[in-house]
């Protein structure tokens, strides 16, 4: 009989909408949360691929710069800056040799005579990219191991040999090969030995062991000395977005792919966030209505209500049909949102799984879902005995 | 803040300003008084709907204002206004009642309904009754409970003399049975139910 009553007050209309709004926000927001879990260690391994955190930054060069060189140094200041941020763990400066440098082959030789001038710059050896068990400086040999860039040996290979009629060289073939390097400054001049003995992909320069540039500096160094134009950052956390903003703020420029991954993993977070936020958005906004809306019924059917009240029905039981409606709505509502996330889930898996090497991750749709549907079950139930104990009992008769 | 009669209003009330008014259980009693001078109101005191009166009704030892299970146990009302629910019929309108108390069984309920003379509405909506037919049906539902004191709010106002002696018989059986005590308003004098004494208000 009190079904039969209180069935009238509902409108079908406005549950079928909640219900429908509240199904297509929940949804979204499982499975948008489900799919950034399940992506996170896929980024992750991405962004990190490399092993060292570290990048090469530098200041970009501009048409003012080219005249004003001093601009393309960092200042002490600007030095200390960068140590302060939070994404940063270690500072180090490129040691450039301050004298003047030639390489030249051995004429017997069988690869092609040449003669050039040269730069040598140095780096702590931990963040080379390179192994190799002769990046050794001894002072008491007059040799001097050598790294350069990779992109230096295919340069030549696919673009001078190529062109020029030369032959191409292998890794193995051009470390084999000795040359020699003379270093001239401060009045004085001395010719060492000097082999490639390894390709870095990490660092566009060409590095010689840093005692060795020490050693270097002191005995030939003669020009302007401590001015660093590139800097070897290590990173905490390389995907931490805050780098990007930070370098773009201060106009540096940085080499490194795996920033590109991190911006490019940036904005696929944000997207992922932006779509988060709409289901939040439409979720609360069902959820508003629906309150609303059963505000407005109870309203409505007041007179209903208190002569239910009245006639001995306390609002605990008058407030019951309202309560298993919404709830009983909510939760069908909400469980084919976990179906559907379900669902979609298994479908992007198996695409995902096709492309990447990916292991599966926890599965948080249900928790999640279920806490949703918990949560919003006790507000609904609160509301509405709230509300219907307000209407069949006006606040003067609550004294005594 | 709940607007008190000025006392020129009440003053000759046997109730209002009186030290205390005692209602006995197993007597009977009429409260009268004309149109707008608190007879609904008083029975709302007594039922708990309204608590804006100062002073204190007091039920076996106690009576919080809201106390809101004597409405199931204790004491059952015929309101002024019916309170029924036009879109039920007259059998579920009382069933409704009935099935918070678990009092009448269905042909208890049923032989009531014949007796009122409305067995041939029994299934019709409440909404089509005429306010007669109404008053019925809301002094069969407030039968439907135990009750210590039932309190009729100018219950025969819109009934012919048959149906008030039938409505009366079947009251005062049903006050017997329960040694129930019975107040109702009325405007004017009544000499139905033999009343034990008339309060004017």
């Amino acid at each position: 009989m009190l079904l039969k009553l209180q069935k009238r007050t509902l409108v079908p209309s406005q549950m079928i909408g909640y219900a429908l709004t509240i199904f297509v926000g929940i949804t979204i927001i499982l499975i948008s949360t489900q799919f950034y879990y399940d992506t996170q260690p896929l980024l992750s391994q991405q962004t990190e691929a490399f092993k060292s955190k570290a990048a090469v930054i530098s200041k970009n060069i501009s048409v003012f710069k080219s005249l004003d060189k001093e601009k393309i140094y960092f200042t002490d200041e600007e030095i200390q800056d960068l140590e302060k941020q939070s994404f940063v763990k270690s500072v180090s400066k490129f040691n450039s040799a301050g004298f003047k440098i030639n390489a030249f082959s051995n004429k017997t030789e069988s690869a092609p005579i040449f003669y050039t001038d040269l730069f040598f710059e140095s780096i702590p050896t931990k963040y080379l990219d390179v192994e190799t068990d002769e990046w050794e400086w001894d002072s008491s040999l007059d040799f001097i191991p050598i790294i350069v860039p990779e992109n230096y040996l295919n340069l030549y290979n696919f673009g001078f040999a190529e062109s020029q009629g030369l032959p191409v060289i292998s890794k193995n073939t051009i470390s084999e090969i000795e040359f020699n390097i003379r270093v001239s400054g401060n009045g004085k001049s001395k010719d060492f030995s000097a082999k490639i003995v390894g390709f870095s992909n990490k660092i566009n320069s060409i590095l010689v062991p840093e005692e060795f540039l020490f050693w270097a500096n002191t005995e030939f160094g003669s020009l302007g000395q401590n001015k660093t134009s590139r800097l070897l950052i290590d990173f905490n956390n390389p995907s931490d977005k805050g780098i990007l903003a930070y370098f773009n703020d201060h106009n540096y420029s940085i080499s490194k792919d795996k920033l590109e991954l991190s911006k490019l993993s940036f904005f696929f977070k944000t997207a992922l966030l932006f779509v988060l936020f709409i289901a939040i958005v439409i979720v609360v906004l069902s959820v508003s209505f629906i309150v609303l809306s059963l505000n407005l019924i109870i309203q409505r059917n007041k007179d209903l209500l208190l002569n239910l009240y009245a006639i001995g029905y306390d609002y605990n039981r008058i407030s019951k049909f309202f309560q298993v409606s919404i709830s009983l709505i909510t939760a069908i509502s909400i469980f084919c949102s976990i179906l559907v996330s379900y669902y979609l889930r298994g479908f992007y898996l198996d695409t995902i799984g096709g492309l990447f090497d990916f292991e599966e991750q926890f599965n948080s749709i249900v928790l999640f879902g279920g806490s949703i549907l918990v949560l919003l079950l006790i507000t609904y139930n609160l509301l509405i005995v709230r509300n219907v104990k307000n209407t069949v009992i006006p606040s003067t008769a609550l004294l005594s | 803040m709940p607007t008190y009669m000025s006392d020129a209003e009440i003053k000759a009330s046997d109730i209002y300003l009186v030290e205390s008014v005692v209602f006995e259980k197993g007597k009977k009693y009429l409260i009268k008084a004309n149109s707008g001078h608190g007879k609904s109101s008083v029975l709302n005191f007594i039922y708990g709907s309204n608590a804006n009166f100062s002073g204190k009704i007091e039920f076996q030892g106690s009576f919080p204002k809201n106390g809101f299970d004597r409405r199931k146990s204790k004491i059952s009302y015929v309101f002024q206004d019916f309170k029924l629910f036009p879109d039920l019929t007259v059998f579920e309108n009382i069933q409704l009642k009935n099935t918070l108390t678990d009092y009448k069984s269905i042909e208890e309920i049923n032989s009531l309904i014949e007796k009122v003379q409305l067995g041939g509405k029994r299934d019709r909506l409440v909404q089509k009754l005429s306010l007669g037919q109404k008053q019925r049906v809301a002094i069969i539902r407030a039968l439907c409970q135990p009750f210590d004191f039932l309190l009729l709010d100018e219950p025969f106002s819109h009934l012919d003399q048959e149906n008030i002696a039938i409505l009366t018989s079947i009251i005062e059986e049903e006050l017997d049975k329960q040694g129930a005590s019975l107040i109702m308003t009325s405007l004017v004098e009544s000499k139905l139910f033999g009343f034990d004494k008339v309060l004017n208000l």
